[in-house]
């Protein structure tokens, strides 16, 4: 089995400072954060440049050039409702650790995001739902087969579909916490790959509340299957129970230093 | 319905690992297939043999070496070997337990062998830990540009060997476990850390006699083989190097006389297929490279090896 893949997602125009960075196109602010997730252990960056509107093309393509030329051609997740702007990023894009993920596509309006992975020989993030959450396991395996074949009618390997349950927040819809984890194993069980922004579960809790329902979450959610996760790799209780929940599984082999590395 | 015929090739790979220097210098690992699996894709460098001269006399009936006391005799011998890629020095006489002799003196001897032959030389030590920790700082610094392999560094003095032969003098450095696939990948993760590139290390991750528990070196090659490819595991994908000939001519299928066991036979016959079973097994399961003790093992090997290829 391989590694759990991580996805760092503290590129994210939410942050008032990489806000300032993108719309200033200054590379300092981007690329501490880009170095603190890879020191952290983050296998693929997330580029979320929010809608960008007027310059995304431009935007994203000096995203994705300033944070390969600067990490060894480190794969990223383009994340932005922006289409325009993840095709120039891709264009840009060096495949030398990676295929470029878009981020991302669902059953609903968004559904032409696989059209677009398809004709890029990119990996896409494919969000189990359509107008609004999904009611039920019925209804994600729907939208799950929909997106599936659409992709392998396109032409894509299934493997380069990665299917996202929907994280639910725990404040609010704690009772759907079970269908989201029976969710992942059906994916599993189909042999299909998984991820998804698992934080979501802890928004809302207090500030060190969340690592522990975050690291909680990701070890059943590993256990039911799920390949990989879009997560805040600086968090180390996280990053560790990932990286355990990896020996367990037998998908690295334990050294006493396997926290290290 | 045809057969159709997928072959297991990784996105990953074993590192390229090179030791001497100029036209002999020999080159181990590379391959993105499993060991010997040429019908999955090309492997570049085929495993490589090496011939073990030990600086005290020869212990093995071998006709070769019969009769020849000077260690730089016996390594000329063995470099002639066209079957041979390098040779391994193993300074038994330096055993503090033994005949101690001073590093001074074994690292004499090797600047002899060194200007001698022009096969890329592996060092080996006496197994006493402190006597090889400053046996091989002195041997790494005085064939500083041979680009030697030192054998090795373990759990207990890796960071001396480490720093000196990997770090300070620029030669390549083997860590050295004893059948234990958690320390092999510990040991690579330490030395690694310490600021040696991966690159610059082989693994001996032990061996045994055909017969002698060698199920569990199978199993550990085998091991590490499949997360250095399958798993892409940057700290197992070191070229394995693996001394067979102290093994298996150390066990009584190779050492009994033939006065002793008449029923057994000739001891050299013996020896060397002792030898030969072990090193084929090896490359089997994992080594990028063998190192035997009898010219006519090295022969056999290097004959099987290209066949393979």
């Amino acid at each position: 089995m391989a590694k759990f893949i991580t996805i760092g997602e503290r590129i994210h125009c939410i942050s008032p400072a990489i806000r300032e960075a993108m719309n200033t196109m200054n590379p300092e602010p981007i690329l501490k954060r880009a170095k603190e997730q890879l020191d952290a252990g983050a296998t693929y960056l997330d580029v979320n440049i929010g809608p960008a509107e007027s310059n995304g093309p431009q935007l994203m393509q000096w995203a994705v050039k300033l944070l390969q030329e600067n990490f060894d051609n480190v794969p990223l997740a383009l994340d932005t409702a922006n289409k325009a702007a993840i095709e120039a990023g891709i264009a840009v894009y060096n495949r030398a650790k990676g295929k470029p993920i878009v981020n991302s596509a669902d059953a609903g309006d968004r559904i032409s995001n696989i059209d677009l992975a398809a004709a890029n020989d990119a990996i896409v993030i494919a969000l189990c739902s359509a107008e609004g959450i999904a009611a039920d396991n019925d209804e994600r395996m729907m939208h799950c087969q929909n997106m599936l074949e659409r992709g392998l009618g396109l032409g894509m390997e299934a493997e380069d579909l990665w299917f996202d349950p929907l994280f639910l927040v725990v404040k609010g819809m704690q009772d759907k916490q079970m269908d989201v984890l029976e969710a992942i194993k059906m994916f599993s069980d189909m042999g299909l790959n998984t991820t998804g922004g698992l934080s979501n579960n802890s928004n809302g809790m207090p500030k060190h509340i969340r690592p522990i329902m975050d690291s909680a979450l990701v070890a059943m959610c590993m256990m039911q299957g799920l390949t990989s996760a879009i997560v805040n790799p600086c968090d180390t209780r996280l990053m560790e129970t990932i990286k355990s929940c990896d020996i367990f599984k037998n998908n690295t082999l334990y050294a006493d230093s396997y926290l290290e590395i | 319905m045809p057969f159709a015929k997928k072959p297991q090739v990784f996105n990953a790979s074993i590192n390229e690992l090179t030791i001497g220097t100029g036209d002999k210098a020999v080159t181990l690992g590379g391959q993105n297939v499993y060991n010997l699996y040429t019908f999955d894709a090309p492997i570049a460098n085929r495993p490589k043999v090496g011939l073990e001269i030990s600086d005290n006399g020869c212990d093995i009936p071998a006709a070769l070496f019969a009769g020849v006391d000077c260690p730089v005799e016996r390594a000329k011998k063995a470099a002639a070997l066209d079957c041979v890629d390098f040779l391994c020095i193993r300074f038994d006489g330096a055993d503090p337990n033994g005949e101690n002799k001073s590093v001074e003196e074994c690292v004499e001897l090797a600047k002899k062998i060194a200007d001698t032959v022009d096969k890329p030389l592996v060092i080996a030590g006496c197994k006493n830990i402190e006597k090889d920790s400053e046996l091989f700082t002195k041997m790494s610094e005085a064939l500083q540009g041979k680009n030697i392999l030192i054998l090795s560094a373990k759990e207990e003095n890796y960071k001396g060997v480490a720093a000196s032969a990997g770090l300070a003098y620029g030669q390549k450095v083997g860590a050295e476990s004893a059948v234990d696939i958690n320390l092999a990948k510990q040991l690579n993760v330490l030395i690694t850390q310490m600021g040696v590139n991966g690159k610059n290390v082989a693994m001996n991750v032990g061996s045994a006699a055909a017969g002698y528990g060698f199920e569990y070196v199978a199993s550990t090659m085998e091991r590490v083989k499949a997360a250095a490819l399958g798993q892409n595991d940057a700290a197992l994908q070191m070229p394995i190097v693996t001394p067979v000939g102290a093994e298996a001519w150390s066990v009584k299928e190779a050492m009994a006389s033939a006065e002793d066991m008449p029923e057994w036979g000739d001891q050299e016959t013996r020896g060397i297929a002792m030898e030969v079973e072990t090193a084929a097994a090896c490359l089997a399961y994992g080594s990028d490279a063998v190192i035997l003790k009898h010219p006519s093992s090295a022969e056999t090997i290097a004959r099987l090896i290209a066949a393979l290829m």
